[in-house]
């Protein structure tokens, strides 16, 4: 059975590039305090840090929740935006519509969306266009963790 | 896993629990109990800044002094490039090189080759690396530290490559045991070192690692006895007929500003000075905000080794000298490049052990649930605390106590404003002397 051990969430603003990776530092430094394997940490920070400059970069607002129970790592950023028309191919590696300046960020290559569907055991994206998109991820812990 | 050594001691006689060395410990590992300091081992990075910190000259580190070099038969010089910028205008490396021979070494060694031989294999490291980057040198054992501490996940990025002074130290016992047939036990390699870190990590070296140097001594002790030496000879070529030290401006350039970042054109590099810089580099590499460097180099003095806390002169002074000294130089000579090509394929640069993580003990013992109830104990009982980073509990903020309270290692009422009974005993400890 799984039991919810903590759950946190945190408020993200979109075009807010000076706070930006801000909160997925505060969910990481969570995780070291607890000991969790640093591979597990690694992909949590991975995927809360590309969710969260996609808000950043595209969406006005987003709450992002966090939570950990005894057995696996849950996040979900939700966001008020313009939403995604085509899922699909916001997936593809290297589809992006960043601009110049993101680019020059380093920021831009397409590849936020299929890195966090590729560090999470179960991923879901949902959009809407006009209101906003749902990003879901869960990682497992280790048997160790 | 084993315990952490650590270059520092504090001694309880001289302390006077001031909270110097609190404050400015960049990585929280100082307490003061009882009116007197001492570390937390697993926080500790050896940087030393508590040791310029004291005001009372409490805290001593691992040495080494010109004595113990008696012990040795054939002693041999292997100075940090750093050195030849400290002397004034006209004291040529020639008479540092004098200086340091009348000092009681037989030879010095310039590590030149060296340089270049660690260049060309942390260049082909780079190129064939397929982790996470960026790679991060192994140069100053101060960001080795920090990286084995509050970084673990990224140790993988540390270079497994020697430095170019182990290498120096492994080829003065080969070559000189081989010239003058003597065991490489009676040789000693002796590093003359900028800073404190090195010394420790050459004394002390990280996880049982061994140093192929013997021994250091501080710019600092010997920059007396080679000025009044070199002084006398200014301007005046060798006089002991010592080959030629530094023939190309590489070994200069080293320190002087640049690293080792003009040796390796194809890579994206980065180099960062400075504690505070360094942390805030990696809290972004962590993210994975950084993006777009292969290669970093981070030096925890911020004007990089020339500034260490065992050197003399001002670090502009310095860099400018090494500005002159290079401009009459090559970048590359023939006699150093015939030893590169010769010595390349036929040695070995990499590290005996890979440099191993060496995290913060946390909460390790019970469960994951029992885990988040001490981090929730730390936030709540932050919450509660007054916020003002006074120090007087001991511990350097309000956040750290809160901390030291969830793991057990400190009560709330260490807070002077939530006992009395602290302010008593903080009364009793430190005005007992004019009672
Ligand atoms: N929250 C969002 N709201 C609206 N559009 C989004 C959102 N997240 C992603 N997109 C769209 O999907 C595209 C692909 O996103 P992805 O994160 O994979 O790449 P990127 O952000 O363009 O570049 P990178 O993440 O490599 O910096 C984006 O360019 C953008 O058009
Ligand atoms: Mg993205």
């Amino acid at each position: 059975m799984t039991e919810e051990l903590l759950r946190r969430t945190f408020e993200l603003r979109g075009r807010d590039f000076e706070n930006a990776g801000e909160k997925s530092t505060e969910v990481t430094s969570i995780l070291k305090e607890l000991d969790i394997d640093p591979d597990v940490i690694l992909r949590v920070g991975v995927v809360t840090f590309e969710a969260e400059m996609n808000v950043v970069m595209y969406a006005d607002k987003a709450i992002l929740s966090f939570i950990l129970t005894d057995d696996e790592i849950a996040i979900e950023v939700a966001d008020q935006g313009p939403g995604i028309p085509n899922i699909e191919l916001a997936m593809q590696p290297g589809y992006s519509t960043a601009s110049d300046e993101m680019r020059e960020m380093g920021f831009g290559y397409g590849m936020g969306l299929p890195n966090i569907k590729k560090n999470s055991d179960e991923f879901f994206l949902e959009s809407q266009v006009g209101k906003g998109t749902k990003v879901y991820c869960m990682i497992r812990l280790n048997s160790n963790g | 896993m084993a315990e952490l050594t650590h270059g520092f001691k504090i001694d309880r006689e001289k302390c006077k629990g001031c909270l110097a060395c609190m404050r400015v410990c960049p990585t929280h590992a100082i307490r003061v109990k009882d009116g007197k300091a001492r570390y937390k081992p697993d926080h500790c990075i050896d940087c030393g800044v508590c040791l310029t910190a004291c005001p009372w000259n409490s805290i001593g580190a691992t040495t080494w002094s010109v004595e113990d070099l008696s012990r040795f038969k054939f002693k041999v010089a292997v100075p940090c490039p750093v050195l030849f910028g400290q002397f004034p205008t006209g004291i040529t490396p020639a008479n540092i090189v004098d200086g340091l021979l009348t000092l009681g070494f037989d030879a010095v060694w310039d590590y030149s080759v060296e340089i270049d031989l660690v260049a060309r294999a942390i260049q082909e490291y780079v190129e064939k690396w397929k982790g996470a980057t960026p790679l991060i040198s192994i140069s100053c054992p101060v960001v080795v530290r920090l990286v084995q501490v509050s970084y673990p996940r990224m140790a993988d990025q540390l270079i497994p490559i020697q430095l170019p002074r182990e290498i120096a130290g492994r080829e003065v016992k080969r070559r000189y045991s081989a010239d003058l047939g003597l065991n490489r036990d009676d040789i000693a390699a002796i590093y003359i070192t900028p800073c404190q870190a090195k010394t420790i990590s050459i004394l002390q070296p990280a996880e049982g690692a061994v140093s192929h140097l013997d021994g250091t001594l501080g710019i600092t002790d010997v920059y007396n006895a080679v000025l009044a030496y070199a002084s006398l000879q200014k301007d005046e070529t060798s006089k002991s007929g010592h080959r030629p030290i530094i023939r190309n401006s590489t070994f200069l350039r080293l320190h002087a500003s640049e690293g080792l970042g003009h040796l390796l054109p194809v890579h994206r590099y980065l180099r960062v000075t400075g504690l505070a810089n360094t942390i805030h580099v990696f809290n972004d590499i962590e993210k994975g905000k950084l993006r777009n460097v292969d290669f970093l180099e981070a030096y925890s003095c911020w004007s990089g080794c020339s500034g260490g806390n065992l050197t003399v002169a001002n670090v502009y002074v310095t860099r400018s000298k090494f500005h002159s000294l290079a401009r009459n130089l090559p970048e590359m000579d023939a006699e150093t490049q015939t030893e590169v090509e010769r010595r390349y394929s036929i040695e070995d640069f990499t590290l005996d052990a890979p440099i191993r993580p060496r995290p913060i003990k946390g909460r390790t013992a019970g469960t994951l649930k029992e885990k988040v109830q001490m981090v929730q104990l730390a936030e709540s009982t932050l919450a509660g605390l007054p916020g003002l980073n006074c120090g007087l509990c001991g511990a350097p903020t309000c956040k750290e106590l809160a901390r030291d309270v969830s793991i057990g290692e400190a009560a709330k009422q260490d807070c002077i404003l939530l006992s009395k009974n602290r302010l008593q005993e903080l009364q009793r400890t430190y005005l007992r002397e004019t009672e």
